[in-house]
């Protein structure tokens, strides 16, 4: 009979456990997933880029990306911080060597907390010549701010929609400190009694359940 | 008034090797599996130094055991019941006790991931005050496990008044409190973007409080219960009947939303990424742990069992120890498939 009532509890339990996972902090969405790029990986350039784009399943989460173009003697091509805009993930890129070849690497956030780590690569054609003209994004100062504004405008509505971490942290910085007093008091209390033996602890007056 | 003999100590002993078993096997499962897992470096981008590297998974595993001993700590009560209480009070005094101090554990292990995730995001240096807060208000994981440290130090706290007030204390309070507290740990996990999110975040749930059920009870009993056999003859049945309940809710939601997870990415394609990606392999290596649960739990549920109900002396230890190492391995390779690459 026992058993039956510990299991019935155990499903209720769960029952409340499932209809609880509504109200929790909501799940982030996914993992996000490199889903193409521009230049394409493995592509050979007739001209250097303007900039790299990464494009993801779903929108990247702010603040957290990190794009970097390195070259084959390690040199660094990238030119100021990632652009995050929804999936997008772009960064500006030195005026590249013809012939080179390229190794984008990145690291963002996913939507479900993790960081997502990877590299794609591509080259320049020996004959490669200046900086491609009429490459999408290559309009470069009214697009790249645009993306900019759009890019902080959603750092301002995540960041809206996620409560303040700092009066989490005082509660319970002050739980804490509550219950390691209690901990300490409550442990040494009980102390003698374990020392003592059981049978002291079942006499001790306070204690009548242990008795009924 | 008679009470129940001390633990004689090589049963001690015994108690001792089964929740080390637990704890050892699920450790070295966790290092192991998050190396094989590990993400390559890629020029141009700073990676996280090692010590984040290889501390993030320990720190996640032994907040996993924490939590197991907490949920097995609390369900004690309720196998043992309120009948006898000369017979069980001294058990439960040790047992009320050391889950305060895992619920303890549990909370610092929760708090401590939060900060190898933000130093993990923020590579090159120890992370400030500023990277976590900005890391726990901007990421959904890190409101999971704030949630969670708070459940783990409000168990602590209901652990306390158990330790002053006994069983006046209600015992489902304890394992409710103990489970709201696991509820978050899925979000630390993957997720999709689909209509099939909630009912795979459901099917994780489910996994994740029947295997703490499972495991903690087992250990629970196998460290504290099998040294008095009256005791567990009582308790062994009982946990008999909801680890079976246990094993099947624990294999299939692990099977759906693992395929699950796997179909629902884009650019997976099934059956092939089993075996290519390392989320398809741990996946494998889990269902095999799982796979080798079953006969070890079966030998105890009809073998042993009906010798333990007659009150005659088994294996039970040796048998539960086993048991419990599986089930470390298994929580080892958890750790790692939270954070392995699907594609």
């Amino acid at each position: 009979m026992e058993g039956f009532e510990v299991l019935r509890r155990l499903l209720t339990v769960l029952l409340l456990a499932c209809a609880a996972v509504g109200v929790l902090p909501p799940a982030a969405q996914a993992h996000n997933v490199l889903i193409g790029s521009d230049p394409k990986d493995g592509a050979t350039l007739s001209a250097s880029p303007e900039r790299v784009t990464l494009v993801f399943d779903q929108a990247v989460r702010q603040g957290y990306a990190q794009v970097g173009v390195t070259g084959a003697d390690g040199s660094s091509w990238a030119d100021g911080a990632a652009v995050v805009a929804a999936e997008r993930v772009s960064v500006k890129v030195k005026p590249l060597r013809a012939g080179g070849s390229y190794v984008v690497g990145y690291r963002i956030l996913s939507a479900d907390g993790h960081p997502v780590t990877g590299k794609i690569t591509f080259g320049l054609a020996a004959d490669a010549s200046g900086v491609a003209a009429g490459r999408p994004g290559a309009d470069a100062p009214g697009a790249a701010a645009g993306e900019t504004a759009q890019g902080s405008s959603a750092e301002a509505a995540e960041a809206a929609a996620n409560g303040g971490a700092g009066m989490a942290v005082v509660w319970i910085v002050g739980a804490l400190l509550v219950l390691a007093a209690g901990t300490a008091v409550a442990l040494r209390r009980s102390a003698p009694a374990g020392g003592l033996g059981a049978a002291a602890d079942v006499h001790v007056p306070g204690d009548e359940r242990t008795r009924s | 008034m008679t009470v129940s003999a001390p633990p004689l100590p090589r049963q001690r002993v015994g108690g001792r090797l089964v929740a080390g078993a637990f704890g050892v096997c699920a450790v070295v499962a966790a290092v192991a599996a998050s190396s094989f897992t590990g993400q390559e470096p890629v020029p141009g981008i700073p990676m996280p130094s090692p010590i984040v590297s290889a501390g993030l998974p320990i720190v996640r595993v032994l907040l996993d055991v924490a939590a197991v001993a907490v949920v097995g700590l609390s369900l004690l009560p309720k196998l043992l019941g309120f009948d006898d209480p000369e017979r069980t009070e001294p058990v439960l005094i040790r047992v009320r006790q050391l889950a305060v101090t895992a619920a303890w554990a549990w909370a610092i292990c929760a708090l401590l991931t939060i900060v190898f995730q933000a130093a993990e995001l923020n590579p090159g240096g120890v992370p400030t005050f500023g990277m976590i807060a900005a890391y726990v208000s901007d990421v959904g994981t890190g409101q999971g496990l704030l949630f969670s440290a708070a459940c783990a130090l409000a168990a602590a706290g209901i652990g306390l008044m158990a330790v002053r007030f006994g069983e006046k204390v209600p015992a489902e309070l304890r394992v409710i409190v103990a489970l709201f507290g696991l509820l978050p740990i899925p979000v630390t996990g993957h997720a999709v973007n689909s209509v099939w999110h909630d009912p795979l975040m459901v099917s994780m749930e489910i996994h994740v409080i029947g295997a703490a059920a499972w495991t903690g009870g087992l250990v629970a009993t196998a460290v504290f219960v099998a040294p008095h056999r009256e005791l567990l003859a009582v308790v062994l049945p009982k946990f008999s009947r909801m680890a079976t309940v246990c094993l099947l809710m624990v294999g299939l939601s692990g099977l759906i939303t693992g395929l699950g997870t796997m179909a629902l990415t884009p650019g997976v394609t099934l059956p092939g990424a089993i075996v290519t990606s390392p989320y398809g392999v741990l996946l494998v290596v889990k269902t095999l742990l799982m796979a080798s649960l079953v006969p070890l739990a079966a030998h105890i549920r009809f073998r042993l069992l009906p010798a333990v109900r007659q009150g005659r002396a088994t294996a039970l230890v040796g048998w539960a120890a086993a048991e419990v190492a599986v089930m470390g391995l298994a929580y080892g390779v958890a750790v790692a498939i939270t954070r392995a690459s699907i594609g």
